[in-house]
Parts: structure tokens; sequence; C-alpha cells
């Protein structure tokens, strides 16, 4: 006699001798918990993958703005290099003396008596002047 | 009915055994690349992503005194090419030569060459990139590179210097002496790349930034150096003199304010500059100065108490000493006090000093003033000048030759600093160039500078008064300034020339020293003239030129004119 296991013994029946059956309210909620699962997932994933896109746009715009850093500060020296070739003496002086101002050849000193130690009225006699350039256009 | 269970095929265990055989190959293979050598695979592959790019430090800016850029560092671009990668170089060369300005056969050359890389144009400006990049030429690219850029050209190039283009390495002038502090220290990037070459933008991006490098705020004024420049050009024409220097100096300070040497040219440009116009010849360049030397010996006597100002001399016609004759060539009374001896640069007054003076002495005075010694200004390769010593000195004609201003070999700037101790009531201040270092942060480094004092204060005095008799009624008449007193002294000598080791028959050195204004000098002058052909002498071709550099220098400094 050879020995046999149980389960081969007999043939396979096409349905289970036992099963559990469940209520159709604790399957919903089966289901729905299954469904909370996967939203909840999906949700964490959107949000990962949200952020992923928001780091990588702002990484994105953080080298435009080191670009933009990097024109502006060649712009900047290009400005400087360009007020300084402006403010050259030797430009100056080719542009003055194309407007006719030469250094004089003789040159006269005006002493003004008083200046050095101002005498009485001369405070007075200021203020007048300086209302009178302060007036000028 | 029993049934049998259908025994394994023999193909369905060999597919077992294949599959069980691979996915253990394949666990293998993981376990090796994911585990034992996880760290040298991850690390290849971050090998191949990552690259690290030095980022040049900015070279600081060079400043005159009052915050002008005489040398600044810009962006530009360089344009190179990968000759491998351009099928139709011919095409290339041409529509690349008028973006580039460079000849279409020049390009084709280089792009001809069997190598990977090779620069087309270095240095361009920045604007042109985009025309560069818009042409969309396969093989040729565009790197933005420092450039240094002088935007006053020629005005203190002497003075500032140039560096090298390829690394903006200092070469010459401020640039190479400075060229430590000005250089900064490089930085790195280090960032993560994908296949493209575009940064992966939540790859590594690890920066350490670069250090900038520290500003130069320079002593020299930019308006004085352009007046210096004008009038010595000027000169130059008048006077067909193969060049010329000017030293313009605060002698309380020390501070240079202008520093010119013709023939000059411009940092910017330097493809066809002759070498001998790039020595700053006020520092590196000797030469004998003549009459101008008599302060030192007269101020060496006056401070001795072998003379005052009102002491006076005999004078003969001439003094020979073996085989030579020393003259004077003005007209002058037979006795002449001290101060006329300067008044009328009389050599052979100044020589009757110098023996009273003596060898010993003389070389005292010399050395405290400077003569034999480099000043130790901020400024590379400056001549000491030649100043033997006493025990060297011949017994016949050496004292009269050096107490004239012969037998000693001095730099303008050393000839100027002589005149600024006296200016500054006997003390003399170390020259310099550099007024501060502001380094990237903004700290300003101070300096010291080393102070002596030669003559006393009296002694200075005396000496101001003579050499405003010089240009009042002696032989720097032409240095007179409208509306200031001045004071300076004339010197004409022989040029002695090095090849021959013997003096020259028509050159001369023509030069003129004085300070203004002469009560309170703000600014000392020294003007000196190679080999002038016509007014060749220091007061007809140097002194005119001390005034006019005078009345800028002293209208740009606000010192007002004197009174009476």
């Amino acid at each position: 006699m050879v020995a046999r296991s149980y389960s081969l013994a007999y043939p396979v029946s096409g349905t289970r001798p036992f099963h559990v059956i469940i209520g159709p309210r604790t399957r919903q909620r089966r289901i729905g918990g299954w469904i909370g699962l996967a939203f909840t997932l999906a949700a964490v994933f959107f949000i990962m993958i949200s952020t992923r896109v928001a780091l990588d746009r702002n990484a994105f715009v953080l080298e435009d703005i080191r670009n933009q850093i990097s024109v502006e500060e060649a712009r900047y020296w290009e400005l400087r290099l360009r007020v300084a070739e402006l403010q050259s003496p030797a430009r100056i002086a080719d542009l003055a003396a194309e407007m006719g101002m030469v250094y004089p050849t003789r040159l006269v000193t005006i002493e003004v008596p008083g200046l050095g130690s101002p005498g009485p009225g001369v405070e007075d006699r200021w203020v007048e002047l300086k209302m009178l350039l302060s007036a000028q256009p | 009915m029993e049934v049998q269970p259908r025994r394994p095929h023999g193909r369905l265990i060999g597919v077992g055994v294949v599959l069980v055989v691979a996915w253990s190959l394949i666990g293998y293979r993981l376990t090796v690349v994911q585990g034992a050598r996880a760290d040298e695979f991850a690390a290849q592959g971050l090998d191949q992503r990552l690259q690290r790019l030095t980022i040049a430090a900015d070279r600081g800016t060079i400043f005159d005194r009052d915050g002008r850029e005489l040398a600044v560092t810009v962006d530009s671009i360089s344009v190179y090419a990968n000759p491998q990668e351009i099928a139709n170089p011919v095409d290339v060369s041409r529509t690349l030569a008028p973006l580039v300005g460079r000849e279409a056969r020049d390009l084709l050359s280089a792009l001809a060459s069997d190598t990977e890389f090779v620069y087309l144009a270095r240095q361009l400006d920045l604007s042109l990139a985009d025309a560069i990049r818009q042409a969309n030429l396969p093989g040729v690219y565009v790197l933005v590179e420092p450039k240094r850029v002088y935007p006053s050209g020629d005005l203190a190039a002497h003075v500032v210097g140039f560096v090298r283009p390829d690394d903006n390495e200092g070469l010459e002038g401020l640039e190479f002496f400075y060229d430590e502090a000005l250089a900064g220290t490089p930085g790195s990037l280090l960032v993560e790349r994908d296949p493209e070459g575009m940064a992966i933008p939540q790859g590594r991006h690890q920066i350490e930034p670069a250090e900038p490098g520290a500003d130069l705020v320079l002593t020299i004024k930019s308006e004085i150096q352009f007046a210096a420049g004008e009038a010595l050009a000027a000169a130059m024409e008048r006077t067909g003199a193969a060049a010329g220097s000017i030293v313009v100096i605060d002698p309380a300070t020390g501070a240079i304010l202008a520093m010119v040497n013709l023939p000059s040219y411009d940092p910017n440009d330097r493809s066809a500059v002759p070498e001998e116009a790039l020595r700053n010849r006020a520092v590196t360049d000797v030469f004998e100065p003549g009459s101008t030397q008599k302060v030192v010996t007269i101020s060496g006597a006056l401070e001795t108490g072998l003379v005052t100002p009102a002491t006076t001399f005999q004078i003969p016609k001439q003094i020979g000493i073996l085989d030579t004759v020393f003259e004077d060539f003005t007209d002058h009374a037979d006795v002449l006090s001290v101060t006329e001896i300067v008044t009328y640069s009389s050599n052979l007054g100044t020589i009757l000093i110098g023996d009273q003076l003596g060898a010993r002495r003389m070389h005292t005075y010399m050395s405290a003033f400077g003569q034999g010694t480099a000043t130790g200004i901020d400024f590379p390769g400056e001549a000491s000048g030649v100043l033997r010593d006493p025990a060297d000195w011949c017994l016949t004609t050496c004292v009269a030759s050096t107490s004239i201003g012969y037998r000693v070999s001095v730099t303008a700037l050393q000839m100027a600093m002589v005149y600024a101790t006296v200016a500054n009531d006997g003390v003399w201040v170390q020259p310099h160039l550099v007024a501060e270092i502001v380094d990237a942060t903004g700290v300003r480094v101070p300096f010291d500078f080393l102070q002596r004092r030669v003559l006393s204060v009296a002694t200075a005095e005396e000496m101001r008064s003579m050499l405003q008799a010089v240009v009042e009624v002696g032989t720097g008449s032409l240095a007179a300034v409208p509306g200031y007193r001045v004071g300076g002294k004339t010197g004409t000598t022989e040029k002695y020339l090095e090849e021959s080791q013997a003096y020259s028959e028509d050159e001369v050195v023509a030069s003129f020293i004085g300070m203004a204004p002469i009560d309170d000098p703000r600014v000392v002058i020294a003007v000196v003239l190679d080999s002038p052909r016509t007014d060749a002498t220091g007061g007809r071709g140097a002194a005119p030129v001390f005034s006019a550099v005078a009345l800028a220098a002293l209208h740009q400094l606000g010192v007002a004119p004197d009174a009476g």
C-alpha cells in the first residue's frame, strides 16, 4: 500500500468546502481602507513628485539668478570702465581744448582785503551774496 | 478516478535550472555592483558626472588717490575651436574672420592644425559673444575670460605696469610688485553634469568661492600726472630730447603725486612697444646729477658749521687739478657769498666749499640724503645709483668732481628726495607709490614709512632761501611760477656713456629740481631731460617744465597763491 497524502487522495473540488462570508458593509469598509491607502500613497507620491518638481524648478531659478548676477556684474564693470574712460584727464583736456578752454597765459592774483580775518559787516554782506547767488538759475 | 500528478518535464527542469543560474548570476552581479564594489562604482559614476572648475579670483583694481580707476578687470570672450570637429574649415574661417577681426587665412591655418584645441582670438569685447554664438559654427566655442584694462591709457603706464594677457600675472610696475596682493586666491566649483554637459539641478553643486584680490590706492593724482606728461612731451618736442622724466613728490609724506617718463606706451596695446619705452627711467636709470648736487655739498657745509649763507669766497678764474680744469659757466663777481655760489651755480665756489667739507663728510651727507642706496620705493627694479666709498676716492679730482655732481650716479627719484628733504625741514621720508591696500573685506592695510633727519630745520630753511634766489635772480629764472614763490636748482652734465666708458661730446643731461611754494613746500618736482638738442641746459630746457608742472600741481592741490 502506498501512503498518499490526504489532499492527493481525493479529487480537488472546484469550491472550497468552507469559507467565510463577509457582509457587504465589512467588504465596503475593507475596500474603503484599500482605496484610502491607495489614495494616501498616491497623494504621498504626488506630493513627493511635486516637491521634487518644485525643487528642480527652484534650482533652475537659482541657476538663472546666478547667471543674471554674472551678467549684471559684467555690466557693472563695463560701466565702471566706461566712467573711468570718460573721466580720463586726456579726454577731458581734449574736449576742453575743442570748446576753446585754454590755460591762461597770464595769471592775475586778486587779494581780497579782510578775507583772512573778516571785519565788521563781512558776514552780513556774505549772507546777501549767498542769497543773490542762490537766486541764480 | 485517481489523478496522477504529472512528472516535471525535462525541458521544464532545464528552463528552471537556466533561470536559477541566470538569476543567481544576476543576483551575484547585483551583490557585487550594489554591495561589494558599490562604493567603487558609485565613485566612478560620480567622477564621470562631476566637473571641477577653477574660479579665477577677481584681480584687484588700482585706483589713483582720488578713487579713479587706473587698472580694472572686466569680462571678455576668447574664441577657441576643436579643429577635429570642423568639417569645412574654409567656410568657418570666412564666417568667423569679420567677427573676431582676424584674417581668414590666419584662422584657416589655425583650424587646419592637428590638435583638439586652438585659440582663434583672445580677450575680445563681451558684446561679440552673441554674434559668434548665433553664427552656429560647429567646433567653435566661446569662453569668458577676465581681461585687464587700463582706462587712462598711457597716463601712468610706467607706474601701474601691465599683466600677461594669458593669466593676468603682473609683469611690470605695480602690477608686478603687488601681484600677490592683487591676484587674490582662486576658488573652485564642483558641479554635477548630465551627458549633455548641463548642470543637474539637484546634483552636487559645491562652491569654494574665490577670494578677490586687494585693491591698491595709489598716491598718484591723475590731473598732476597728466599735466606733467603734457609738459614733458612739449619740452621734448621743443628741445629734441631723446627721453625725459618727471617726479612730483609731496615732501611731507613722501607720496609720489606724479611720475612720468617719455617715451611711453599704452599698456592696452603693447604689440609694437620698443623695449626702452617700458622702463620707468625715474627709478631705474641713473645719471650724474651735476649742479643739482651742489645742494648736498653746501647743505653739508652749512650743517657742519663750516660756512653760513653769508660766508664769502674769493672765486678764482679756474681751478686746475692735474689735467682737469674746472671753470664756471656764468658771469659773476670775484667774491661770492655761499648764497651767491648757489644762485649763480658756481662750480669753483662749490669746489672750494667741498674742499673744506672733505671726502668723508661729503660722503656722509650724500649717504644721509640717500645717494648710493635705493630709496626702498614700492617699485620693482629700483637702481641704487653709484656712490663710492671715500677710501676709494682719488686724492686728486675726486672731491672737487663729486662736490659739483660728477663721479656720483643717482636716479631722478633719489635727487628728488634730496630736495624733498630740504623742503621737509631736513627730514627724509621714504617715497612710495601706494597709499593703502584695501582687501576684499574693505580692511585698509596701513603702511609705515621710514623717516630720518638729515639736516636741522635751520639749515633746511637757509637752503630753501638760497634755492629761492636761484629762481628769482639766478640760473633758474625760467622756473618761476606766476603767483607763487618757488625755489630750485638747475643742473647740466655731460652725459656719461656706459658703452664707451667716457663722457659724450655732444650729449648732456639737463635737469631742474625745485619746490613750491618755497615758504611751505607742498610739492617737489624733479625734471630730467636726456640729450636735449636745443635749450640744452637745466635753466633753459628743464626749468620751464618745472614751472608748468608746479603751476598745475599747486592749482590741483588747492594751494593759494602767495600774497604780494
